[in-house]
């Protein structure tokens, strides 16, 4: 019993910073109303970031994502300033293409790391990597917990951005309405352009929460992307509460697959989950509550 | 205070308006009227900087504006309540009077421009916590009104705002436009409803397939023999 506590726990913790790079995705794609494949890869931009601190200064990752965070924000707007914005200006280019060229800034990036940093798997092993709590007989890792709980602050100062400020109403209005927000004033293309920064500081986020327990190379985005992905659609596109429920139903499958079949088949369950809600929920669990 | 003239506008090579002038004068309740499809919702969008005009110039207290992109026409003063709503559906009806007033001026009266807003249509007060796209038919106009009042304009611009409302609400919509409009807004009102819209509006204009074929004040058109044949069924 103890062993299924301490899975599902854990699968939980892991789910929360997931769903934060997954909430960072579909705040794109609802804006953009465009998948970003090269999230994952922002994703690895902002973990070797904060690895780079870590190595070369030696700051803890979770000051090395104050730093990753910023950066990826300034990647983030200038991508989405000087190239997707450059295709959407042209009407003879569909979206579609949009959705290539976040596969070639994927390409570029991924490419980009292994140039600097070659393909080796490297690792941040700080004094609190394995350390763990008890509660009960379930021993719980101490990084997951404090990942989690950072995820969750993100999440919620994200929520009354978006809720309380001006320019966080104008992302979600420009979400549900581009042009009806242009009639209100909202200068649309700045706000693509912010919104894709915040998306970029929130995967790095995600991403640096995670560098104490992942291996990082420079493919790695690719698994982010995939984990992104199967969430956004778990969740139904667009969706912040949606996002974690699939953050945390991710996790837990992982979780489990990872102790009760097999370490290697992990990644499996999460596809597998993905297959079953694409064939009989294809609206993601919203569609639930809906009638 | 608006001056359009000689615009033509069309969608990639598809032409729909042609050499289309007129203005509207400071106070006044101006209609444009005309069948589906005649171009009101795109001349309105073609004012509203959503579309730039092939040719001509729209010029709005003396700036030519044809040029100027969309979001910066509400801060000039141009509210557009748009054809069909277009609400933020996900967003309460606070929230979607908040989008309203984005501009700094409007910004700093948010307050009270929303309590005044709420006299006018109480249903929203009771409803501000409630999704939009909850609200019913009726009640949504009313806070399309709303979130175009918001922005304190100067010409508050109103594309069909009868559209699938009930002949009960319809009338009470128009005495709310007439309202707003003796608290000194200029209001530009685009209606298929034209017997109503003729006993109301200080003056008419009426788009035909792109063009503008005749214009006068309300009861000189209520008795052009064109009008009453072609839409008024007389
Ligand atoms: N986005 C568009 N692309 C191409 N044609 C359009 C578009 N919007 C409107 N039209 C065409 O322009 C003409 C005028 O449309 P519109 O301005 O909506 O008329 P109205 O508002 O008077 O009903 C119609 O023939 C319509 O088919
Ligand atoms: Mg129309």
């Amino acid at each position: 019993m103890s062993l299924f506590g301490q899975t599902v726990i854990c699968g939980i913790l892991l789910g929360g910073m997931y769903a934060l790079i997954a909430i960072g995705m579909t705040l794109i794609m609802g804006v953009m109303k465009i998948i970003n494949l090269a999230h994952g890869a922002l994703v690895m931009v902002g973990m070797y970031i904060t690895y780079v601190c870590y190595k070369s200064w030696g700051l803890d990752p979770y000051i090395g994502m104050l730093i990753a965070m910023p950066a990826l924000f300034l990647i983030g707007c200038l991508i989405q300033r000087y190239m997707i914005n450059r295709l959407v200006e042209v009407d003879s280019i569909l979206p579609e293409n949009q959705v290539l060229l976040t596969v070639g800034i994927m390409l570029v990036l991924t490419e980009l790391a292994r140039l600097i940093f070659k393909s080796d798997y490297r690792s941040v092993t700080t004094g609190y990597s394995s350390s763990t709590f008890f509660v009960g007989d379930m021993s719980i890792s101490i990084p997951m917990t404090v990942g989690f709980f950072i995820a969750m602050a993100f999440t919620y100062l994200l929520h009354l951005f978006l809720t309380r400020t001006d320019l966080g109403r104008s992302i979600r209005a420009t979400a549900q309405d581009r042009n009806a927000a242009i009639y209100m004033g909202v200068n649309a293309p700045r706000v693509t352009v912010i919104t894709f920064g915040i998306g970029s500081a929130l995967a790095a986020a995600g991403g640096s929460l995670l560098l104490p327990l992942f291996y990082l190379w420079p493919d790695i985005g690719h698994l982010f992307t995939a984990k992104a992905f199967i969430i956004t659609i778990l969740g139904g596109m667009g969706s912040t509460m949606g996002a974690i429920f699939g953050g945390l139903t991710l996790g837990i499958a992982e979780s489990l697959g990872a102790t009760y079949i097999s370490m290697g088949y992990k990644d499996v369950v999460g596809l597998v989950i993905f297959l079953l809600v694409l064939l009989f929920l294809p609206g993601g669990f919203k569609s639930l509550t809906k009638r | 205070m608006l001056k359009v003239e000689n615009i033509d506008v069309a969608y990639g090579d598809l032409q729909v308006l042609w050499d289309v002038s007129f203005t509207v004068q400071e106070g006044e309740l101006l209609a444009l009227l005309g069948a589906n499809g005649a171009g009101k919702t795109t001349i309105l969008n073609t004012i509203s900087g959503l579309l730039r005009p092939r040719r001509g110039s729209i010029r709005f207290l003396g700036e030519e504006i044809s040029r100027v992109p969309g979001h910066k026409l509400a801060e000039l003063g141009i509210a557009h309540v748009p054809e069909g709503r277009r609400l933020f559906p996900e967003m309460t009806v606070k929230e979607n009077l908040e989008m309203g007033s984005l501009s700094p001026e409007a910004k700093k009266k948010r307050k009270e421009t929303m309590e005044w807003v709420y006299t006018l249509f109480p249903i929203l007060k009771e409803r501000q916590n409630q999704e939009a796209g909850t609200l019913s038919g009726g009640q949504q106009q009313m806070l399309a009104i709303g979130r175009g009042l918001m922005a304190l304009p100067k010409l508050l611009m109103l594309d069909e705002p009868s559209l699938g409302l009930s002949p009960l609400l319809v009338s009470q919509v128009f005495e709310i436009i007439q309202d707003i409009n003796r608290q000194e807004i200029t209001v530009l009102l685009v209606e298929q409803n034209v017997m109503h819209v003729l006993k109301m509006c200080s003056r008419a204009y009426v788009l035909e397939n792109g063009r503008l074929v005749l214009q006068g004040s309300g009861p000189e058109l209520l008795n052009n023999q064109h009008v009453k044949e072609a839409y008024l069924g007389i």
